[in-house]
């Protein structure tokens, strides 16, 4: 048949532009995660890294991981520092997003302007943060003292609590941007004649905002929230530029723990065990973000 | 807000929304202001809001560590970008335009991908890496970084290849153009806006690297910026005016490339992150 033939040049020339980058990505990004596997029931240090014959250790790596109170902390850590984000970047997104979306003049120009906050290189921004919260001459103490909030200076990255607050808020001036911009375009999509058919019924603000604006925005919240979590947890520069997963390991989280490890300790089997059990709990959130947007969004 | 009329609400939202910029953007400024500030200065206890004495000693010391470390930054980040664009261009003009079987399984595989962290990957690439001897090259940084943009490029493009009108292709094709033309002289000049995007997200992708140049690369003479300054932290930790000296050229690409092209920016920001 012509027709099947067509069919099958056009298909074979899709592949050619299609599959170069699938392959890639399968090399350096599905390999790794498969080899992770391995790795994380092999005895891997610096002794046996360059050989192949490793030994087979079956759970064992897994075992001492979560025998280990550091793992346990540094898991613990992770859930509080991405909910305490979410929370964060999430409402105070929100916010800017409801802000920005009404009409005056600098609205969209400020709006985008905001956003920059996203692009810079994480070290520097976990490196001006670290200065700000400094203990001496930290900008934050300073006004907070100007104010008569605190009468002592804090040492905000020196204590275990306040060091992962001080993470939240660095992360937050990421997050928020980000969140703004994908409300924003969720708040664009609903329809003015709402509102205003809406206001003539003699509706409130507050009103149009819980009856129309968040159920119709909840598509929209449900992927944000999701993409936040996975974006969250898999920190790792911030924190180990900005404390390095201390004071002591006050706020370790699993990806700093599962590089220490590796790179630091040689231990690459636990190493790789962690990171494991990270990607299964990025996996189960990432499964339910698929299933929001596969609805709308994959064809 | 009922006892304003229209001009003077519009004139208080633009004061409240300038405020509310300048809150948040201070961090920025104040990684700028503290460059060009003296040690002394900084550690004088209250801090300034500007340069006591402007000074431009805390670049002039980072010169000799520069010279270096810039180098690799640019080699790395040009190298990232065109071996991503390479890939993830075409990828996402065929992802667009051709009905091939599996679509859904590789717009999957790019969903996820991009989702998944540097430090999955950390120790599973650095024993290939090793194995294969290309730690403290600049292919390890470069193969691995490359992997952060792809998904993002191929997801950021295609719905721009989606909404090209398919009849200049098809009339380039009468006209005895071959698939692979049609995609070199239509296609990519009509996207060229958003495939120039696409190239600056890549780079300053790559430039912004800590994870990946830092574990794969620990002799000096390869180390990035990032890196370097990092590096540079832990050595001299309260140097902070030549710490922000070092930021400040770490985020000038990035902010040159903002307030160039922000509207493409933002908008590709939103594609290449969520949908698929």
């Amino acid at each position: 048949m012509g027709a099947n033939k067509v069919d099958r040049k056009e298909q074979m020339l899709g592949y050619l532009f299609i599959v170069p980058a699938v392959v890639y990505m399968l090399i350096f990004i599905g390999y790794p995660i498969i080899y992770n596997w391995i790795v994380s029931f092999q005895d891997v240090t610096a002794m046996t890294l360059g050989s192949d014959a490793r030994d087979f250790l079956g759970f064992a790596n897994y075992r001492a991981v979560f025998a280990d109170a550091t793992f346990r902390k540094a898991l613990v850590h992770t859930f509080v520092y991405t909910v305490g984000c979410l929370v964060i970047q999430f409402s105070l997104g929100f916010l800017f997003a409801m802000f920005f979306a009404k009409k005056f003049t600098f609205s969209k120009p400020i709006r985008g302007f905001i956003v920059i906050s996203w692009m810079l290189p994480v070290t520097v921004t976990a490196l001006v943060f670290k200065f700000m919260f400094a203990e001496g001459n930290g900008i934050i103490n300073a006004i907070l003292m100007g104010l008569h909030i605190i009468k002592q200076p804090i040492g905000w990255l020196l204590e275990g609590n306040t060091a992962m607050l001080g993470l939240i808020i660095a992360n937050s001036w990421v997050g928020i941007p980000f969140n703004m911009l994908l409300l924003t375009t969720g708040l664009n999509d609903i329809s003015t004649d709402i509102y205003e058919a809406a206001s003539i019924d003699g509706a409130t603000g507050w009103q149009k905002f819980v009856r129309i604006t968040v159920p119709l925005l909840k598509p929209t919240i449900m992927s944000v929230l999701v993409l936040g979590f996975v974006l969250t947890f898999k920190v790792f520069d911030l924190v180990y530029v900005m404390t390095g997963g201390g004071p002591v390991d006050a706020t370790e989280v699993l990806s700093t723990y599962s590089y220490k490890l590796s790179f630091q300790l040689f231990h690459f089997g636990e190493g790789a065990a962690v990171a494991n059990i990270l990607f299964i709990c990025l996996f189960l959130v990432a499964l339910i973000y698929l299933k929001t947007i596969s609805r709308d969004e994959m064809m | 807000m009922k006892h304003f009329n229209a001009k003077q609400k519009n004139v208080l939202m633009n004061i409240v929304a300038v405020l509310v910029a300048c809150i948040f953007l201070f961090p920025l400024y104040w990684i700028v202001v503290n460059s060009f500030k003296l040690d002394s200065e900084i550690f004088a206890g209250t801090p300034t809001l500007w340069p006591q004495q402007f000074t431009l000693k805390a670049y002039q010391e980072q010169i000799g560590s520069l010279s270096v470390t810039l180098k690799n930054s640019v080699i790395i980040a040009i190298g990232s970008m065109a071996l991503a664009l390479c890939l993830s261009v075409p990828a996402a003009y065929g992802l667009a335009r051709y009905k091939v079987r599996g679509m859904k399984i590789f717009v999957l595989i790019f969903l996820i991908t991009q989702m998944l962290p540097a430090s999955l990957v950390l120790t599973p690439l650095f024993l290939i890496f090793s194995k294969l001897g290309i730690l403290n090259s600049y292919f390890a940084p470069i193969l691995s970084t490359a992997t952060i943009s792809i998904p993002f490029v191929v997801l950021m493009l295609r719905p721009g290849f989606l909404n090209m009108p398919k009849e200049l292709e098809d009339a380039a094709k009468i006209d005895g153009c071959n698939a692979f033309s049609a995609f070199f002289k239509i296609a990519l000049p009509i996207c060229k806006p958003t495939v120039i995007t696409a190239a600056c997200f890549s780079f300053v992708f790559a430039w912004n690297d800590l994870a990946y140049s830092m574990t794969f690369n620990v002799k000096e003479a390869m180390r990035p910026m990032t890196s370097a300054i990092y590096t540079f932290m832990n050595q001299y930790g309260t140097e902070w005016n030549s710490i922000m000296a070092y930021g400040v050229l770490l985020i000038l690409p990035s902010c040159f490339i903002f307030v160039t092209m922000q509207k493409h920016i933002v908008e590709g920001m939103t594609s290449g992150s969520v949908k698929g």
